[in-house]
């Protein structure tokens, strides 16, 4: 049996790394996409644009203005002087938000912050910027952040990153692969021969494993080199977590395989299995803002799991003793995926 | 040029899509599922934080800053505690995402969050700070919030999400087709025929749009009567925009398609340039001004990024032709010079 | 002449698929292109058919030259690839409307020449049947209908009667005569001995050169051989010591 496991293999992997434009397709785009993900995600705000209305003409007003020059987090690019002019700043979206000095501020400081909406995320953050910068230094409340002191997004991000890269290559890719054996008729060839249904899988499923760990790796290097993501947990721990939520995604890359007839059904049912357990993972938006009813979906998403890990190995430096629990959920539901994607494969050979 | 061949290619592939059933539903059906994931379930929105507090101070000073948290629709106080243990144990855990420890006398007020989601620890904190600072105001400061005064991230997620709907419909879609046309040999018949090159884009083209434009109106639709998104522009401008930016994104999928030898190929090829570059460089949640310099340079490259502030401005800001005149013709110049491209780049020669 | 080639050559890098190849076919002739897989003969009907670009020599079809005025040929070629490709998700009557749309058959003909290709082929019963549903040999004359419904000069098939019972092959080439009949010239590859016979005159390719050519007749007199594959094992033969 291991004979004709190993046979498949070697074909899977002649086939994929002879074409050179396929071997570059497994490099490029996993750096392109972490490099995308880690210099353009990013919810920080740095140097927002903002103008300024300065009503008093104080050197308490002045000195306000002052401070917002010097925050890296504002750059003030205009000093109104028409009233018009707030309008037409933010209509066409040259500023992201109008201070503007209320008369009498050096004897009863009064501001009035005007922000653009449009983007809520951006706007809570410059409001609570605004406010804060305004109200002065504030020795009255001392934060401290946690993980992540800096609050840099990317740190949020990449780890989410890592997982979708490893996802797209095992899940997507087998899929695909299989079907296209359908789709040309060559499966009808492999499955006359002594062949099992399971070797058959195995077969295709094990090299995309091969390349998927190997990208994972990867990625980590280029993640700590380029972007200085702390890394404080175990790497052994991350291994053996990965090797779990492997089991999840080459499960459903099977099982969308089984239901597709042609590599075009394959692409837009895998897409659209996809999308929402991507949107569920707590990748960008957060599982907890998400309603009750509709939270249980991401009880049962393997990549919620799996992102959890990943951010506890990565930021938290968690250990097994905090990571049982969802790594027992990835081993759960990555028993049930693919033994039901084996079962529906066998069927579909009748 | 002969209408009559590029007419046989249109119907020819309004057939095949219409004699694919599971690929025309799940394609139709993908804005709808899109727009309710992320008008109900996904949300940036920042409230009920999971809070923490340890009050060293216990006085009534103290106690009335704890009503202020309690009373606040942005916290959600899941428990006292009375060492910092406790607080250690639960931000670990992620059980808690800020604890609040009011230091003996009163004399400052120590703010703890957990920074791994750094998004919602900003905005965490600007909230917290601001509940603190509130109790001893130097200076009084009133915001307004513009355009989506509700702050509702669905207003803001909404319409640009049309936009990558559409972009991942292009690509999907689009990018297989000619290579699969290859894989099977019907190309290489085609190509034996008079059938010039134009005709064989503008017909595969003309069909794609026909699906694009019910996608785009299943999603316009939906968003503005199913989830009550404003829209306060100009509805034929919108039309315009939708309609060159479907010619510019489905002519780029025929030309990835053109080039691939494999159906597999083109699908790699169209997730790396259209559905990521939707997604990440066009405005659609990250700012494009935040990001580096170089990056922002890219995103000029990739229609998604003229279209969403198109949208944007349409639904929430009421704005048309002539404040985003610039833009459209952005989408304009991508269309002529993508379609273009494609078809000059169409096999002509079998090797 | 309606089909000629002059000292064409092809080279895929270093390997020779066509090498100086020269003959000609007349009007209404039924030329056939034998040989073993991989001698040439469907890299030459597809520089024929402006698929590829030759390496160097010339060839013309229907007067137009190859290369050169590739619109005009096109035109005026039927052509039948061999996997007769066909849409599978379109039933028999939308594949003929499509190619018929392809070659600009004038609407005011398309009705005769549709149901006169459909009873050509036999399949007027099963206009409405999607093409995935016919059996192998349904197929080929479709595909060889759908090749014809402008009515070319010159038809290139390429290995049309691969797969098919010997019944239907029988049939495919009672069509061919019935074409060549009407004036038109065919221009078939295959490398089924026996279908040799049926061609009024032949080429012999082996490794990409034209080894023998003639009539069926003529060709196993000047070899003194019974039958087409003797002349053809002789050839090769021939040909190796050559070589040697």
């Amino acid at each position: 049996m291991w004979e004709r496991i190993r046979v498949v293999i070697r074909k899977e992997f002649l086939q994929t790394l002879r074409n050179p434009r396929t071997r570059v397709m497994l490099i490029v785009p996993p750096i392109m996409q972490l490099l995308i993900f880690g210099f353009a995600a990013n919810l920080d705000i740095e140097n927002a644009r903002i103008a300024f209305q300065d009503g008093d003409c104080t050197p308490e007003s002045r000195d306000l203005r002052a401070r917002f020059d010097a925050s890296p987090y504002f750059e003030v690019t205009y000093d109104i002087d028409r009233e018009s002019d707030v309008q037409r700043l933010l209509d066409k979206g040259e500023v992201l938000a109008v201070v503007r000095v209320l008369p009498g501020y050096s004897k009863r400081p009064a501001v009035q912050v005007l922000v653009d909406g449009t983007n809520s995320n951006n706007a809570s953050i410059v409001s609570g910027y605004a406010n804060r910068l305004v109200a002065g230094n504030v020795s009255f409340a001392e934060t401290r952040v946690w993980f992540n002191p800096e609050l840099k997004s990317r740190y949020y991000f990449i780890p989410g990153v890592v997982m979708n890269i490893l996802t797209i290559i095992t899940m997507m890719l087998t899929g695909l692969a299989l079907v296209r054996e359908r789709e040309i008729g060559t499966m009808e060839q492999l499955l006359v021969s002594p062949l099992r249904p399971v070797e058959l899988i195995l077969g295709k499923t094990l090299p995309f494993v091969v390349i998927g760990f190997f990208q994972f790796y990867l990625i980590l290097i280029a993640a700590r080199l380029v972007f200085q993501v702390p890394f404080r947990g175990s790497l052994l721990l991350l291994t053996f977590a990965a090797a779990l939520y492997l089991l999840t995604t080459l499960g459903s890359g099977v099982l969308i395989s089984t239901i597709s007839k042609t590599q075009q059904q394959a692409v837009l049912t895998t897409f659209l299995y996809f999308m929402p357990v991507f949107m569920f993972s707590g990748f960008t938006f957060p599982v907890r803002n998400m309603p009750d009813a509709v939270r249980w979906v991401a009880m049962i998403n393997p990549q919620h799991y799996f992102i959890d890990i990943l951010r506890g190995v990565f930021l938290k430096g968690s250990g097994f003793d905090a990571l049982w629990q969802p790594m027992l959920a990835l081993a759960v539901i990555g028993t049930v995926l693919l033994g039901a994607s084996v079962l529906r494969f066998r069927k579909t050979l009748e | 040029m002969k209408l009559q061949r590029l007419n046989a290619v249109l119907r020819k592939e309004l057939l095949h899509i219409m004699r694919d059933p599971r690929s025309l539903a799940l394609a139709l059906m993908m804005p709808v599922l899109l727009l309710v994931l992320f008008s109900f379930a996904l949300s940036l929105d920042v409230d009920h934080i999971p809070t923490l507090i340890y009050d060293q101070d216990q006085t009534p000073a103290s106690r009335e800053l704890i009503a202020k948290f309690r009373g606040s629709p942005y916290f959600s106080i899941d428990g006292y505690v009375s060492s910092y243990q406790e607080i250690d144990k639960a931000i670990d855990r992620g059980t808690i995402l800020l604890a609040v420890v009011i230091q003996r006398d009163f004399k400052s007020v120590q703010l703890l969050l957990d920074g791994t989601d750094s998004n919602t620890a900003s905005i965490a904190r600007s909230y917290a700070e601001s509940v603190v600072t509130r109790q001893r105001p130097r200076v009084e400061v009133r915001t307004r919030v513009w355009y989506n005064s509700s702050l509702e991230s669905k207003n803001f997620i909404v319409p640009g999400l049309i936009s990558v709907i559409l972009m991942i419909i292009a690509a999907l879609l689009t990018s297989l087709t000619i290579a699969r046309e290859w894989e099977t040999g019907t190309l290489e018949q085609l190509l034996s025929t008079p059938l010039r090159s134009n005709e064989f884009i503008l017909g595969k083209l003309g069909a794609f749009c026909v699906l694009g434009v019910l996608d785009a109106i299943i999603a316009i639709v939906t968003a503005v009567f199913v989830f009550h998104i404003p829209f306060r522009g100009s509805l034929p401008f919108l039309g315009l925009a939708t309609g060159v930016f479907l010619i510019g994104a489905f002519s780029w999928g025929l030309f990835l398609s053109s080039i691939s030898e494999t159906q597999l190929q083109a699908f790699q090829m169209g997730m790396l340039s259209s559905f990521l570059p939707a997604f990440l460089l066009s405005g659609f949640i990250y700012a494009i001004e935040n990001m580096p310099v170089p990056i922002q340079i890219v995103s000029y490259l990739f229609p998604s990024r003229y279209f969403i502030a198109i949208l944007k401005a349409t639904f929430l800001k009421g704005l048309g032709f002539p404040e985003l005149w610039t833009q459209l013709l952005a989408l304009i110049v991508y269309a002529v010079a993508v379609s273009t491209l494609a078809m000059r780049r169409t096999r002509t020669k079998v090797a | 002449m309606m089909v000629t080639i002059q000292s064409l050559v092809k080279r895929f890098g270093d390997f020779v698929a066509v090498d100086n190849v020269s003959l000609s076919v007349d009007k209404g002739e039924v030329f056939g292109f034998l040989g073993p897989n991989g001698a040439g003969k469907s890299t030459t009907i597809r520089i024929l058919c402006g698929l590829l670009d030759p390496t160097s020599g010339a060839a013309t079809v229907a007067g137009y030259r190859v290369g050169e005025q590739s619109e005009e040929i096109r035109r005026n070629i039927g052509y039948m690839s061999q996997k007769f490709s066909l849409y599978d998700d379109l039933t028999v009557e939308e594949n003929i409307d499509f190619y018929a749309g392809l070659y600009s058959v004038p609407r005011a003909e398309l009705s005769a020449r549709k149901d006169y290709v459909l009873k050509m082929a036999g399949i007027a019963e099963r206009r409405k049947d999607l093409t995935s549903l016919l059996a192998g040999g349904w197929k080929q004359r479709l595909a060889l209908g759908c090749a014809i419904l402008h009515s070319p000069p010159v038809l290139f098939l390429d290995e049309p009667t691969s797969g098919v019972d010997p019944i239907a092959r029988r049939q495919f080439w009672d069509l061919i005569y019935d074409l060549s009949a009407e004036g038109h010239t065919v221009f078939v590859t295959t490398h089924y001995m026996e279908e040799a016979e049926h061609c009024h005159r032949l080429a012999l390719m082996y490794k990409g050169r034209v080894i023998a050519l003639g009539t069926p007749a003529g060709l196993k007199r000047e070899r003194n051989a019974a039958s087409m594959e003797e002349v053809f094992i002789q050839s090769i033969e021939a040909e190796e010591a050559h070589a040697a």
